[in-house]
C-alpha cells in the first residue's frame, strides 16, 4: 500500500531483487510492476552496483527505493551507502542532493540462521549523513515512507522487521505523527522507562500489560529514529521514572543501549535510581535450531524480569514470569520458509 | 585566449592548460598550502581533452580522484579549483572536497570518488533515469584500468547492456593501479570481457593524440546516441608522475623510466615547443589569477563545519 502510494509519484523508482516477482517483498510490491513497468525494476544480483545506480538515478531526478529482502544482503551496498550516499551532500559542499530510500528487512526466527537475521542499526546509526529508522509497527512504516519521500533530500535507511508484515492495522493518512527525526512515547508510566526499537516496542507493550497486574507501570519510548532520537524525551522520561531498560533487536556492545546510556551519562547520571539494564541478542551469530534461537533473542519474559528487577531493586523480584513463547508463535501468522 | 588557428591548436591549448595547472600545483606543493593528496593527470591530458571536446555542457561526466584533467576539460572553473585545493571557503565545495572529490554540476562534472570504481554505476543510474523519462541524453563514466577489476564495473556493464542504456565507459589505461602493473592484476582482456556482455569496444593505443581521440569520441558518442547502447572506449595512456603526490618515483623500481621517456617522445605537449611558447603566457596569467583568488579567499570556519550533513 505504501509502495503503491509512492509509485503514484512519477519520480519514484522501485528497484531491488524480488520487486517484480510473485512474492513481491511480502506483498508490499505486488502488482506494481504491471502498473508501472518502467519504474519497477527487477535487478541482477548486484547489490553494490544497484545501490550506485540508485545514487545516479537520484542525482538525475528520481526517488529510488532500493529493497533488500534481508538486511544481511544490504551489507553488500555498504561502500555505496557509507562512502558515497552518506557523504554525497557534505563532501561536495552541498552541490548535490540525493533523496532516496533503502528498505532493509530484518528476518527473525523459524530458522533464519546467522545470515538472514541480522539487525544493523547501530552500524549505520554511527554514520553521519544517514537517516536510520526502525519503525515499530506497519502504520509507522507507511508514515515514515511518506515522510521520507516528501520531506527529506538525502538517503534514508529503513530497517523493517519481517514480523510486522503480518500485523493488521489501519492507516490514518492525516496523522503524520512520526517523521524521520525523534522518538515517541508509546505508553506513559511512572516506575521505569523502557526504550525499545522496532518489534521490541511490541514486546515491551506486552510486558507492560503484564507488569501492570503487579502494580508496575512502565513508560515505553519507541526510539523510532536510530540516527536522530529525541534526547530530551528520553532524558526527561528517565528523570521522571529514575530507571531505564533498553530493549533492542541487535547485539549490545557499541549498540543502541550503549548510545542511550551515553545520553543519560553525559547529561546527568544522578537521575538514575538504579543502574541501566539492557536487552538484546546474545553475543553470538544467530543459531538456526529453534531451541537455541528461543534462547538467543530477548522476549517479553526477559523484559518483564528486567523491569521487575529494576523496580524492586533486586534481581530476586518475586514476580512470576509469563509463559515462555516464541515471538513468531505469538505473532502467529508467520511460517516459513521465506 | 590567445590566437587559435586550428582544431589542433584548440585542443593543444586545452591540454597545455591542464598540464600547466598541474605544474603550478607541483610548484606550490612544498609550501604546504595544499594540504591534501593530489593525484596528477600529467601525461594523460589528451584523453580528457579529446573526450570533452565532443561533450555539451549538459552531458554528465562521472569522474574519479585523478580528476583535474577532466574537470578542467569539461569547463570546471579554475579559480574555484585552486580555492578548493587551498581548503578555502570559496572553493567548489567550500573546502570540504579537496582534489579527490572535484565536482561542478553546472558544467556536467559529477562527483568524484576516492574509492576506485565507485562512480561507474552512478553514470548507469543517471542514464536509467533519463531513459525512464524518454530523454535523449548521454552519460559518461571515466575510470582507470584498476577500476575494471572491481565487481561494480562488471555489474555496471551488465546492467547498462541489459537495459540498453546510453553510457560511454571510458577506461584510461595507464597500466598501473597505484604501484601494481597490469600483469599482476588482470587475467582478462577488457574488450573480450565487454563483448561477453554484448558491449562493443574501441581501443586507442596512442592516447597522447588528442586530435585522434576527439574524432573517435565524436564517432562513438554518435553511435551511442543512435543505437541507445553502451560502448567501452579503452585508451592507452601514461601517468608521468607518482600515484599520489607531486613527484616521480622511478627509483622505487616498480616501473621503468624508459617507458615514460618513450611516451614523452610522442607527446605533443613535450614536442611542440612553438605552441608551448605561444600559449604559455596567456595560460600562466589565468593560473596566477586563480592562485591569487585562492590565496586571498577566507578559510571556512566553525560555522561551516556542520552544514550540509543531511
Amino acid at each position: 500500500m505504501a509502495m503503491a502510494e509512492a509509485m503514484e509519484d512519477p519520480r519514484t523508482l522501485l528497484i531491488g531483487q524480488g520487486v517484480t516477482d510473485f512474492k513481491g517483498i511480502w506483498g508490499t510490491t505486488t502488482g506494481l510492476a504491471q502498473k508501472f513497468p518502467k519504474r519497477v525494476i527487477e535487478t541482477p544480483l548486484s547489490e553494490d552496483g544497484v545501490a550506485g545506480i540508485c545514487i545516479g538515478a537520484s542525482l538525475n531526478g528520481m526517488y529510488p527505493i532500493n529493497t533488500h529482502i534481508r538486511a544481511d544482503f544490504g551489507l553488500l551496498i555498504f561502500n555505496q551507502l557509507i562512502n558515497l550516499a552518506a557523504k554525497y551532500r557534505y563532501m561536495f559542499g552541498g552541490l548535490f542532493e540525493i533523496p532516496m530510500l533503502f528498505r532493509m528487512v530484518i528476518g527473525r526466527s523459524w530458522g533464519q540462521g546467522a545470515q538472514h537475521s541480522q539487525s544493523f542499526q547501530s552500524l549505520l546509526g554511527h554514520i553521519p549523513g544517514l537517516v536510520v529508522l526502525m519503525p515499530s509497527n506497519p502504520q509507522s512504516i507507511i508514515q515514515s515512507y511518506r515522510h521520507a519521500r516528501k520531506n527529506h533530500k538525502g538517503p534514508v535507511v529503513m530497517f523493517e522487521h519481517r514480523l510486522m508484515y503480518e500485523l493488521e492495522f489501519e492507516d490514518k493518512p492525516n496523522q503524520d505523527l512520526l517523521n524521520l527525526f525523534g522518538s515517541r512515547i508509546d505508553r506513559e508510566g511512572d516506575h521505569l522507562t523502557i526504550v525499545a526499537t522496532s518489534v521490541m516496542v511490541l514486546e515491551a507493550a506486552r510486558a507492560a500489560d503484564y507488569l501492570s497486574q503487579y502494580g508496575i507501570n512502565a513508560e515505553i519510548i519507541d526510539l523510532h529514529s536510530i540516527s536522530h532520537p529525541d534526547h530530551d524525551l528520553i532524558f526527561n522520561s528517565v528523570k521522571k521514572t529514575g530507571r531505564l531498560l533498553v530493549a533492542d533487536t541487535s547485539w549490545l556492545p557499541y549498540g543502541v543501549a550503549a548510545e542511550m546510556s551515553r545520553v543519560i551519562a553525559e547529561r546527568d547520571p544522578s537521575i538514575l535510581k538504579r543502574p541501566i539494564k539492557s536487552l538484546g541478542m546474545q553475543s553470538a551469530p544467530c543459531p538456526t535450531a529453534k531451541t537455541l534461537e528461543d534462547l538467543y533473542y530477548p522476549d517479553v519474559c526477559d523484559i518483564v524480569s528486567a523491569s521487575a528487577s529494576l523496580v524492586k531493586g533486586r534481581e530476586n523480584h518475586n514476580i512470576p514470569l509469563p509463559p515462555k513463547q516464541a515471538m513468531t508463535d505469538f505473532y502467529k501468522h508467520f511460517k516459513g520458509p521465506f | 585566449m590567445s590566437d587559435i588557428n586550428s582544431e589542433y591548436e584548440k585542443l593543444f591549448y586545452e591540454a597545455l592548460r591542464i598540464r600547466l595547472v598541474e605544474e603550478k600545483i607541483i610548484e606550490l606543493y612544498p609550501d604546504d598550502k595544499i594540504q591534501s593528496p593530489v593525484h596528477l593527470s600529467i601525461g594523460q591530458e589528451a584523453v580528457a581533452v579529446g573526450l570533452c571536446s565532443q561533450l555539451k555542457l549538459d552531458d554528465w561526466l562521472f569522474i574519479n580522484y585523478r580528476g583535474h584533467a577532466f574537470y578542467l576539460a569539461k569547463g570546471g572553473p579554475l579559480p574555484e579549483l585552486f580555492a578548493e585545493l587551498y581548503g578555502k571557503r570559496t572553493g567548489l565545495s567550500k573546502g570540504k572536497a579537496g582534489s579527490m572529490h572535484l565536482a561542478a554540476p553546472k558544467h556536467g562534472v559529477m562527483g568524484a570518488s576516492a574509492v576506485v570504481g565507485s562512480t561507474i554505476s552512478h553514470a548507469v543510474g543517471a542514464a536509467l533515469a533519463s531513459k525512464i523519462r524518454g530523454e535523449d541524453r548521454i552519460f559518461i563514466t571515466v575510470f582507470g584500468d584498476g577500476a575494471t577489476e572491481q565487481g561494480t564495473y562488471h555489474e555496471s556493464l551488465n546492467f547498462a547492456s541489459l537495459h540498453n542504456l546510453p553510457v560511454l565507459f571510458l577506461c584510461e589505461n595507464n597500466g598501473l593501479a597505484v604501484h601494481s602493473p597490469l600483469g599482476e592484476r588482470q587475467a582478462f582482456s577488457l574488450a573480450a570481457h565487454a563483448k561477453a556482455y554484448g558491449i562493443e569496444s574501441v581501443l586507442v593505443e596512442d592516447g597522447y593524440d588528442f586530435v585522434k581521440l576527439s574524432a573517435i569520441c565524436e564517432e562513438i558518442l554518435g553511435q551511442i546516441k543512435v543505437k541507445q547502447r553502451p560502448i567501452l572506449l579503452e585508451v592507452k595512456t601514461c601517468r608521468y608522475k607518482e600515484h599520489v603526490g607531486p613527484g616521480e618515483d622511478f627509483e622505487a623500481g616498480y616501473r621503468e623510466l624508459s617507458e615514460v621517456k618513450a611516451w614523452k617522445a610522442k607527446d605533443p605537449l613535450e614536442l611542440d615547443k612553438r605552441l608551448i611558447a605561444k600559449f604559455t603566457p596567456a595560460i600562466s596569467r589565468e593560473i596566477d589569477a586563480a592562485v591569487e583568488f585562492a590565496e586571498s579567499s577566507p578559510f571556512p570556519t566553525i560555522d561551516d563545519l556542520l552544514t550540509d550533513v543531511l
